[in-house]
């Protein structure tokens, strides 16, 4: 008898027991290793790594520009066209990549998915903060050009991480839901590239809102249907509210549309994590 | 004795087959057709109380639903019906090294891998040393995983999950993989867990480990709980189906079609069976005559052929290779086709699963001419039989004698 209860006594003794962190504790640990994950594979084994993030936008603003400001005669509010465009054009590509890369999210980590049980949503949340990063790396681009402005940097910059916080929020839901959806339907991550690319149209960030304001009104089916669309499009705010910081170094003026977006984005966090919730039950299977 | 730390109750688990794996979006709109597909029920009412500290197994054959019951207690799948209740800190091992990513180094993987089983980043720094040395990458450690070797990857795979600590551990197969140094320590970090009170459910094929580990044992069959109970029980009543349902298979088969293709210089084995004293036959009993036939044919005569005969037990390891060079006149001249039988006057193996390697060879050259591996099992019984092991070795025994005064009437 002695000797058999010598031996969990020796095991014990053999090293302390891994601490126990709490359910949240370890949500946010694994949260920060994933994202620690995307934002590092984006540049891994990329020579110039983080400099394509600059530089995407960046060549994109010129062309834009150069097409609309210079050959179009497009009249941008705030004299320059580089900045005006810049400042949308930055949150619309961290908008845009949250949502593709949020959809893919759970496909992409099947192996995982199949053989380990964690909150998967994770997945989803941490390619959306790694997206985040990256817009945030990006915005140094802007820093030269406002200073080049006359306008400069001024205290309504303050109104940034509110207006990030909105983009992130809207597509924090909505990439939720696609996340989910997407593994059930992989057609969703086409869709879904094929749809940022027209929302990007109904967004008003290589053509000023003023333009829209002023010309489709009362111009047939077509022109309500264009306006209606830029008007309930959530994001449209955000663009404005980036433009009125960046642009004019002012607080944000379309306060009802933000409310709005922001509303939209309380909305869309509650659906898509209950959409999520539902749809994760046969993930494991259908993955 | 307090709450159960798993209880599951009659709990079901259905899968659907889809007859076309359609997930394209003009399918799922034009013509309906995802909504087609085929219930199956890979867990069917299940319910088993596992008690705080105990250990139990779950065996039965690939496809009977175990790793799908446990994969339901680990909260991967969720039952169809039924519930399942866990009381304690649960943490479940289906596979070593989820989720490594390919482009990190090994060190990095560690973090990541270790964050999703749960343990904080301050913890595995504080044991990260300990986890690189028992894998032996201390040099590879910062090298991206894609560069490391299937059995470097285990390894580290490994040495992450010892770590872990749980209440309740779900392990299914992974014990199968790495070698005997690792396996021996997940015995050990396994004992530890049981030791401190720790529940395990443990999936395998190993019998053998289910027996050492486990308390109770439950057996699956198709989906269906077929019996649990104490685990020498239930693995030996599993063990006894097994062979049963084996022999059906073989007892038809005394001497079944084999690989005929011809070899070197077109020569053939056509058949290899058995025979025992009543004929024909792959089921043979420990101690009767056994007989080993194999057919050839080859389209000249051959000059100089040697058979030879290697037996093997199931696991692959060889017992006992004879051949035609015990003859005194060699292997001579064989005609174009014939039959070479090997006579065992007393089958010396004893319970188990055999299977034979049949070669023809020249003997000048040492080249064979037509090799068979692992062909035809034969199942061996011993009826009566004391001896444990493979095979009967010729002994007798002595015991010392009490002198007539103590001996007892």
């Amino acid at each position: 008898m002695a000797t058999t209860e010598a031996l969990p006594e020796r095991s014990l003794k053999q090293r302390p027991r891994a601490p126990h962190a709490g359910p949240w504790a370890s949500r946010y640990e694994l949260l920060l290793e994933l994202v620690r994950r995307d934002v590092k594979s984006r540049y891994r084994g990329s020579v110039l790594g983080v400099f394509w993030t600059l530089l995407n936008p960046l060549i994109f603003m010129l062309v834009y520009s150069l097409v609309f400001g210079k050959f179009l005669k497009v009249h941008y509010p705030g004299g320059s066209a580089t900045v005006f465009i810049l400042s949308g054009l930055l949150a619309w590509t961290f908008f845009s990549q949250a949502l593709i890369m949020a959809t893919s999210s759970v496909v992409a980590n099947a192996g995982l998915v199949r053989k380990v049980a964690f909150p998967w949503m994770l997945l989803s949340v941490s390619s959306i903060i790694a997206a985040l990063v990256n817009y945030a790396v990006s915005l140094l681009l802007l820093i030269p050009f406002m200073l080049l402005s006359h306008k400069g940097i001024g205290l309504p910059i303050l109104a940034v991480p509110a207006l990030v916080l909105v983009t992130f929020g809207i597509s924090l839901g909505l990439g939720l839901m696609l996340a989910a959806g997407n593994v059930y339907l992989r057609d969703l991550q086409y869709l879904v590239s094929l749809g940022t690319l027209i929302w990007f149209y109904i967004t008003p960030v290589i053509y000023p809102f003023s333009l829209v304001q002023s010309k489709f009104a009362g111009h047939g089916l077509e022109g309500v249907a264009a306006h209606v669309a830029i008007y309930i499009n959530p994001m449209t705010w955000v663009v404005l509210g980036f433009q009125d910081v960046f642009v004019f170094n002012r607080w944000p003026q379309h306060w009802h549309g933000l409310g709005y977006s922001a509303v939209f984005a309380l909305l869309s966090i509650w659906l898509g994590m209950r959409v999520f919730r539902r749809l994760r039950r046969r993930f494991a299977e259908e993955v | 004795m307090s709450e159960p730390a798993i209880q599951i109750k009659e709990v079901s688990k259905r899968f659907r087959i889809y007859h076309q794996r359609t997930t394209t979006l003009k399918q799922a709109l034009v013509n309906r057709e995802r909504g087609k597909y085929e219930e199956f029920w890979a867990v069917r009412d299940v319910s088993v109380e596992v008690p705080e500290g105990e250990a139990l197994g779950i065996i039965g054959e690939n496809g009977s639903g175990k790793s799908t019951l446990l994969k339901c207690i680990a909260g991967i799948l969720i039952q169809d019906q039924g519930s399942i209740a866990v009381r304690g800190r649960l943490a479940s091992l289906l596979e070593v090294g989820a989720g490594f990513h390919p482009d990190f180094s090994g060190r990095e993987n560690i973090y990541l891998n270790g964050a999703i089983l749960g343990l904080p980043r301050r913890y595995i720094k504080s044991v990260i040393d300990e986890i690189v040395g028992f894998a032996e990458l201390e040099r590879f450690i910062d090298n991206p995983v894609k560069t490391y070797s299937s059995g470097m990857y285990t390894r580290l795979g490994f040495s992450i999950a010892v770590h872990l600590d749980p209440d309740i551990l779900l392990i299914d197969e992974v014990l199968a993989v790495g070698d005997e140094a690792f396996q021996r320590r997940c015995m050990e970090r396994i004992h530890d867990l049981r030791a401190r009170g720790g529940t395990l459910v443990f999936v395998s094929h190993a019998l053998e480990s289910v027996r050492a580990i486990c308390d109770r044992c439950l057996w699956m069959d198709h989906g269906l709980p077929r019996q649990l109970g104490r685990v020498d029980e239930v693995v030996a009543a599993y063990l006894a189906e097994v062979n049963r349902r084996e022999e059906a298979e073989l007892e038809s088969t005394g001497s079944a079609e084999v690989d005929s293709a011809p070899g070197r210089m077109g020569v053939r084995i056509t058949s290899v069976g058995f025979s025992g004293p009543d004929g024909a036959t792959a089921v043979a009993t420990t101690g009767d005559p056994f007989t080993v036939a194999v057919g050839y044919e080859a389209p000249q005569p051959l000059d100089g052929a040697r058979f030879s005969i290697t037996f093997l037990r199931e696991d692959g390891i060889p017992i006992l290779t004879v051949s035609t060079d015990d003859l005194e006149t060699g292997g001579g001249s064989l005609p174009r086709q014939g039959m070479a039988r090997l006579s065992l006057p007393g089958l010396p193996f004893l319970e188990g699963l055999y299977r034979v390697n049949v070669e023809i060879s020249e003997i000048a050259t040492g080249e064979p001419y037509k090799r068979l591996d692992r062909v035809q099992p034969f199942r061996v019984h011993s009826p009566g039989r004391h001896e444990v092991g493979l095979a009967l070795l010729g002994h007798s025994w002595e015991l010392p004698q009490l002198s007539s005064r103590g001996a007892r009437r």
